[in-house]
């Protein structure tokens, strides 16, 4: 008879099975070939340069050679690509080709689950959403070197993919290493393999993509070692006094730009188009009148409580409603500031007190 | 829900427009099909290209081939809404949330309190009572009103005199010669009403300040924070939980509300304004 301790241990196999044998290899050179066949049949998306920063693009076959790899990260998160600034909801638009996007980092990966926890609720699942999370395959990147603001392990997220991506890609000198994480990505290797052979890597290798995974972890947790923990800052922030977020918000202009660059901001509005449509404009809880009602009252009229509120959002009421956390530790809001406010700092002050 | 599209209107025409008040009026609308809503549940009505808006239909949710929503002039919806004459086509959405807890009020003597307007959502709730009277012990509804003209539904309330179970209680803010009922804001009622307070529960709708004072009130008169419901106004656009515009504290208003026990929210930020 089987235990559930020796089910387990067969799942712990076929687990362990599975990761060494979802691992290929492919050389760089083959690997843009591949792509240039599936540019015909997709719409491939991937960051690529821009001026000092880089951003994703559709790929062309003159711009195939400007993929960055494993160089984190894209000025936009990954949900403008499920949730644009703009898109009618009603009247939707069709696409003729399903979407490939690459170079997606773990944390802006991880900043899904809270879409579709909220938008894939089973009560009112929203359709535009549902459709482009279907069409959509996703390849994450491992991260080979971090920014300044990274801090996404202080929030528990890896920097290689964890949750969400169809495959993970991860470049080491001239070889591409493509790891299979769901049906999808099974198809598109599939895919990838009527245009072109692919190898499968040795121990050695997969060992050294582990190694580097975890040299980059241990950078990140160095480097954040003193900022708290997710818990640990909803706490803090909703034991707060009013005064630091006075002071903090001195410099805030109400530009939205923290929520707009936001990966887990998942606010919109809905405006009306004649023929009964409706056109869905991403929306941000900074912006004055975010929650003023006809009759005039607005709980968020003071700048420093539309300020506050953003934070009490993230760490202190969505964590109690959802089981997605609702800040990936990206750090865009700190360099999208324009009034350079900076959130870690004042995390780090409210700990220190 | 048309198809499965959420943001997707179902179309209703105007078939009356009753004036209330001289800033309230009444939309009587024909769905395209049968529509269900509970009591306290609410609507987003969309005019077409114009915009939309939630209300809590104020007819009983009993009738399912027409419905009615009560509109104060607030806002530049309500606004547009008030040029319509009726034969107009609108969209209309839901019903969606938490309306009142029915099965919370049987058994009781329930106490309603409306301010202003708040008195189009319990009306839907009246009428409901109405329907299940032999269910409640009895209802003792206070109305609280800006002045006589702004004092709506004057025939239903006639009405509801009528039914021994029920007790009608009327104030305004200020009196003219006309008026024979209570001078004062609607929390005066709640030194008239007779009711077992440990065997009461109360409903409460109206403009925030009314129910502000009016939760304190009940709280000084005995009532628990389990035995006060509200229905909370907030910002509402998508009406579904997503958008994010309805949020007070954890909650989203429009999909765990709009009805609310007091102990839910009271130590939510700003639940008055
Ligand atoms: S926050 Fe982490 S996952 Fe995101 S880009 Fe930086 S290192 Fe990569
Ligand atoms: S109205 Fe959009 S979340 Fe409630």
């Amino acid at each position: 008879m089987l235990t559930q301790i020796h089910i387990f241990f067969i799942l712990l196999c076929e687990n362990y099975n599975n990761i060494m044998n979802n691992y290929h290899s492919i050389s760089r050179q083959e690997w843009e070939k591949a792509l240039s066949h599936l540019i015909n049949n997709y719409h491939i998306y991937a960051p690529v340069p821009w001026g000092e920063t880089q951003d994703y693009e559709r790929i062309d076959d003159d711009s195939i050679s400007d993929i960055i790899y494993n160089r984190p990260k894209p000025a936009t998160p990954l949900k403008t690509f499920f949730l644009p600034i703009r898109e009618n909801v009603v009247n939707t638009e069709k696409s003729d080709k399903k979407r490939i996007i690459m170079g997606i980092p773990s944390c802006d990966l991880s900043g899904i689950n809270i879409f579709d926890e909220m938008y894939l609720d089973d009560a009112f699942v929203d359709p535009t959403y549902k459709k482009k999370r279907e069409d959509s395959i996703l390849i994450g990147t491992d991260c080979h070197t971090t920014q300044e603001n990274c801090h996404c392990t202080t929030y528990g997220i890896k920097p290689y993919p964890m949750k969400n991506h169809d495959l993970t890609l991860s470049l080491s000198g001239d070889t591409i290493y493509l790891q299979t994480h769901s049906a999808k990505g099974e198809t598109l290797i599939e895919e990838i393999e009527k245009i072109t052979t692919l190898q499968d890597p040795t121990e050695n290798e997969i060992q050294e993509i582990v190694d580097t995974r975890e040299k980059v972890e241990e950078e990140l947790n160095t480097k954040n070692r003193d900022l708290p923990n997710y818990r640990v800052t909803g706490d803090l922030i909703n034991s707060s006094e009013d005064e630091i977020w006075k002071k903090y918000s001195e410099t805030c202009v109400s530009c939205g730009a923290c929520a707009t660059i936001c990966p887990t901001c998942t606010c919109f509005l809905l405006l009306e188009k004649p023929g009964f449509e409706k056109v869905r404009h991403l929306d941000a809880c900074q912006y004055p009148g975010f929650e003023k009602v006809a009759a005039g009252e607005d709980p968020l009229e003071e700048l420093y409580k539309r300020f506050r509120n953003r934070y009490m959002c993230k760490y202190v009421w969505k964590p109690k409603k959802f089981e997605s956390i609702a800040c990936t530790g990206c750090g865009r809001c700190i360099e999208a500031c324009i009034g350079n406010i900076n959130k870690n700092e004042l995390f780090l002050e409210l700990a220190n007190k | 829900m048309k198809g499965d599209n959420i943001y997707e209107p179902i179309k209703a025409k105007v078939l009356e427009v009753i004036d209330e008040s001289p800033t309230i009026k009444s939309f009587v609308l024909e769905p395209e099909r049968q529509f269900y809503f509970k009591t306290g549940q609410f609507i987003e009505v969309a005019l077409d290209g114009i915009g939309e808006a939630p209300f809590t239909p104020s007819s009983s949710p009993l009738v399912t081939n027409q419905l009615e929503v009560t509109v104060m002039k607030t806002g530049y919806v309500t606004e547009k809404m008030h040029q319509m004459k009726g034969g107009e086509t609108v969209g209309i959405r839901g019903p969606f949330g938490r309306g009142y807890p029915l099965e919370k009020l049987y058994d009781k003597e329930v106490l309603v309190l409306g301010g202003g307007c708040g008195f189009a959502p319990l009306r839907s709730l009246l009428y409901n009572l109405e329907a299940e009277q032999e269910k409640v012990q009895k209802v003792t509804f206070c109305y609280g009103s800006k002045n006589p003209q702004e004092c709506i539904y004057e025939p239903y309330i006639n009405e509801l005199r009528q039914y021994k179970k029920f007790e009608v209680m009327r104030t305004v803010d200020e009196a003219d010669e006309t008026w024979t009922e209570e001078v004062g804001v609607a929390t005066v009622l709640l030194d008239k009403i007779d009711v077992n307070i440990d065997n009461s529960v109360a409903v409460v709708v109206g403009p925030p300040i009314m129910m502000k004072f009016s939760v304190q009130k009940l709280l000084e008169m005995g009532y628990t924070d389990q035995k006060i419901y509200l229905s909370m106004e907030k910002n509402m656009s998508c009406a579904v939980g997503k958008c994010g515009h309805c949020m007070m504290g954890e909650y989203f208003v429009c999909k765990d509300g709009p009805v609310f026990r007091y102990d839910e929210i009271k130590d939510k930020p700003d639940i008055w304004k």
